[in-house]
């Protein structure tokens, strides 16, 4: 029984490094680290989302107000900027593309993206969206490293091509920030109240213990 | 209040028409608990206020919940950004599901530890391992209501559990799912279960759990009967009122619970994928599965158990015989009373092989619970039929090794040595 015990114990974490293939793919994923406090780098990946990806992948949980005033952009300007199809600002993220037009052209369904950095983590896009190499045998001439065969054609090739390498890192991780940050836009409000949550329970905990201390005195 | 003061008029109203100073008294006040009672006395109290606040954040979720399969999982996206500090509530509950079966599993492993079991409180015992079950089942059709791919598929696959049982299965499994697969129907009619009746029935069990307790009184680190020794006015000698001396020390507890819940809620909201699985930000797709259908960790142990059966036997298949043996997993929990025949109550008094088989018991429960949360491999499999065998070796060894085994004496009152 002991022998079995401290077999378990010393094989234990063998098991869990043994978990086998990447969750990246091909490949590790890279180390990202998101910053949603950063607003500019939100703001910049907002202006590529709705540039390049909106067109398909819509962000239908999303409303374009919340996002403007998280991002702190005039809701004036966002509206005449970033609004393509007249909705009202109030109004959820979706887009016009239906499932019969997009399974004609493109063969699938392209997915709404809103909770796509909770899904898959913001490391797997960040890794994903810089992982496209060309292959003659698909379709677009693109495959990726992160998701073998996949069906997306690399939207941003021509950005790739004529930024460079580090400049085009910079637009991914300002896009997938902000991908972060319209999967959970809570996060910061969250931390924020958070933090004062835990001042006032260190304190609370103090008094209980007091209390509790005072009266344990009594049973000595 | 020694006059005739406005508070002391209104008590005495209502207490000669409700008896409110009577059970102040009996159920705090003069409800005495050992003196030797140590941590792992609190969960108790944490457990009710765990249960309090299901109720209460449930209650604020479900006023804005849909119980559709179109609209269950953007009803969930919708608390989550539309409604003001419905993040809040929905990470409260959620992390509140895994506090409560963490709280659970140590409260029930300090009976296991302490003979708590024991006669004469077995009624107490079996009341609260009713809960433990009806809280199981709470968890299973709460985690289907968010509508998300691991909701959809845990519930179809505990489901077609029943499906497995021979000649009626399918037919039993089609009526509980009132579909042929898991859909919207089977959605809202476990939405009725997790908001209606297993809340009414968990409320009903923990009341009679608590009045069976309070009837007999707390067990003790040492199994000693406190109440064998009192004053000329019956008070027990080796123990102190609940109230204030327990009351003042479960707040206490509770800050420190608190401290430990809300970093989770605030700042690890999904647990590392624990509470919170990242597979569920994905809408139910009944025509995709997923690569891993996993439970939650709370569930993990029963889930290896299920699959270490992977061999028919007596023309049952495996999958039948491995629901059968996932379910007596729990299921002999309320047996414990009648398969401990030691003299003794507690672990500190019991002989060596009680040590090594609740030693066993413990390994082989974290054993499971890992196996149970990773994809299966033949060696995996294998360690799963031998920590099963372990697991279940505990109970039914038993009644042999609590009778045989030498137990050392156990003092007469708290603080003695025997």
């Amino acid at each position: 029984m002991k022998t079995l015990f401290y077999l378990t114990i010393i094989t234990s974490p063998f098991f869990i490094f043994s978990a086998g293939e990447y969750r990246c793919g091909s490949m590790e994923c890279d180390y990202f680290e998101a910053d949603v406090s950063d607003k500019a780098s939100l703001q910049r990946g907002l202006s590529t989302y709705m540039n390049y990806c909106y067109g398909c992948h819509s962000l239908k949980y999303s409303r374009y107000k919340r996002v403007a005033e998280d991002l702190l952009i005039p809701l004036e300007m966002y509206e005449n900027n970033l609004i393509f199809d007249g909705s009202k600002i109030g109004e959820l993220m979706e887009i016009s593309l239906t499932k019969e037009d997009a399974i004609n052209w493109l063969g699938a369904y392209p997915p709404d993206l809103t909770l796509e950095a909770r899904l898959r983590r913001p490391d797997w896009i960040y890794t994903y969206l810089r992982n496209y190499y060309p292959d003659s045998s698909r379709p677009y001439g693109v495959n990726n490293r992160v998701y073998q065969n996949v069906n997306m054609p690399h939207v941003l090739e021509d950005m790739q091509n004529n930024l460079s390498e580090s400049q085009y890192d910079q637009v991914i991780y300002d896009l997938t920030n902000f991908m972060t940050y319209v999967a959970d836009p809570s996060a910061e409000q969250r931390k924020r109240i958070g933090t004062y949550v835990l001042l006032f329970l260190i304190i609370f905990t103090a008094f209980a213990y007091m209390t509790y201390r005072e009266f344990k005195k009594d049973l000595k | 209040m020694s006059e005739n003061t406005i508070g002391k008029k209104s008590l005495d109203w209502v207490d000669k028409r409700f008896p409110v100073i009577d059970l102040f008294e009996r159920h705090l006040s003069k409800y005495y608990s050992p003196s030797n009672i140590n941590i792992w006395y609190l969960f108790g109290f944490l457990l009710l206020i765990v249960l309090v606040m299901q109720i209460l954040t449930g209650l604020w979720l479900m006023m804005n919940y849909t119980n559709t399969a179109e609209g269950a999982f953007s009803s969930i996206e919708y608390i989550m950004r539309d409604v003001d500090y419905g993040w809040l509530i929905r990470y409260m509950h959620a992390g509140g599901a895994s506090a409560f079966f963490a709280l659970i599993y140590l409260h029930m492993f300090r009976g296991m530890m302490y003979g708590s079991y024991q006669k004469p409180r077995e009624l107490i015992w079996v009341g609260g391992w009713f809960v433990y079950v009806l809280l199981c089942a709470e968890g299973f059709t709460g985690y289907v209501l968010p509508w998300g791919q691991m909701s959809f598929w845990a519930a179809q696959v505990i489901i077609s559990l029943v499906g497995s049982i021979p000649y009626f299965g399918e037919d039993l499994a089609i009526w509980i799912r009132g579909d042929y697969i898991v859909s919207g129907i089977t959605l809202s009619r476990l939405f009725a279960f997790h908001v209606v009746l297993l809340p009414i029935l968990i409320i009903a069990v923990v009341f009679f759990h608590i009045l069976a307790l309070h009837e007999i009184g707390s067990n003790n680190p040492d199994g000693i009967d406190v109440k064998k020794h009192t004053d000329q006015d019956g008070v027990p000698l080796d123990a102190k009122p609940f109230f204030p001396y327990d009351i003042t020390h479960d707040f206490y507890a509770l800050g420190v619970f608190l401290l430990i819940f809300c970093t989770v809620i605030f700042f690890f909201p999904e647990g590392g994928g624990y509470i919170i699985e990242y597979v569920n930000y994905e809408p139910a797709n009944p025509l995709s599965t997923p690569a891993h259908i996993v439970p939650s960790w709370y569930y993990t142990p029963f889930y290896a158990m299920l699959r270490a059966i992977d061999f028919p036997l007596f023309g049952l298949t495996a999958k039948f015989l491995g629901f059968v043996v996932m379910a007596a997993g729990i299921a002999i929990f309320a047996a414990l009373p009648w398969l401990d025949r030691s003299p003794v109550k507690s672990i500190k008094y019991k002989g060596i092989f009680s040590k090594i088989f609740l030693a066993g018991f413990v390994i082989s429960f974290f054993v499971l619970a890992y196996l149970g949360s990773v994809p299966p491999t033949e060696t995996k499999n294998m360690l799963a039929k031998v920590f099963t065998f372990l697991y279940f070796a505990y109970f039914l060894f038993m009644p042999l090794y609590t009778r045989f085994e030498k137990c050392k004496p156990v003092p007469e009152r708290v603080g003695d040595i025997a």
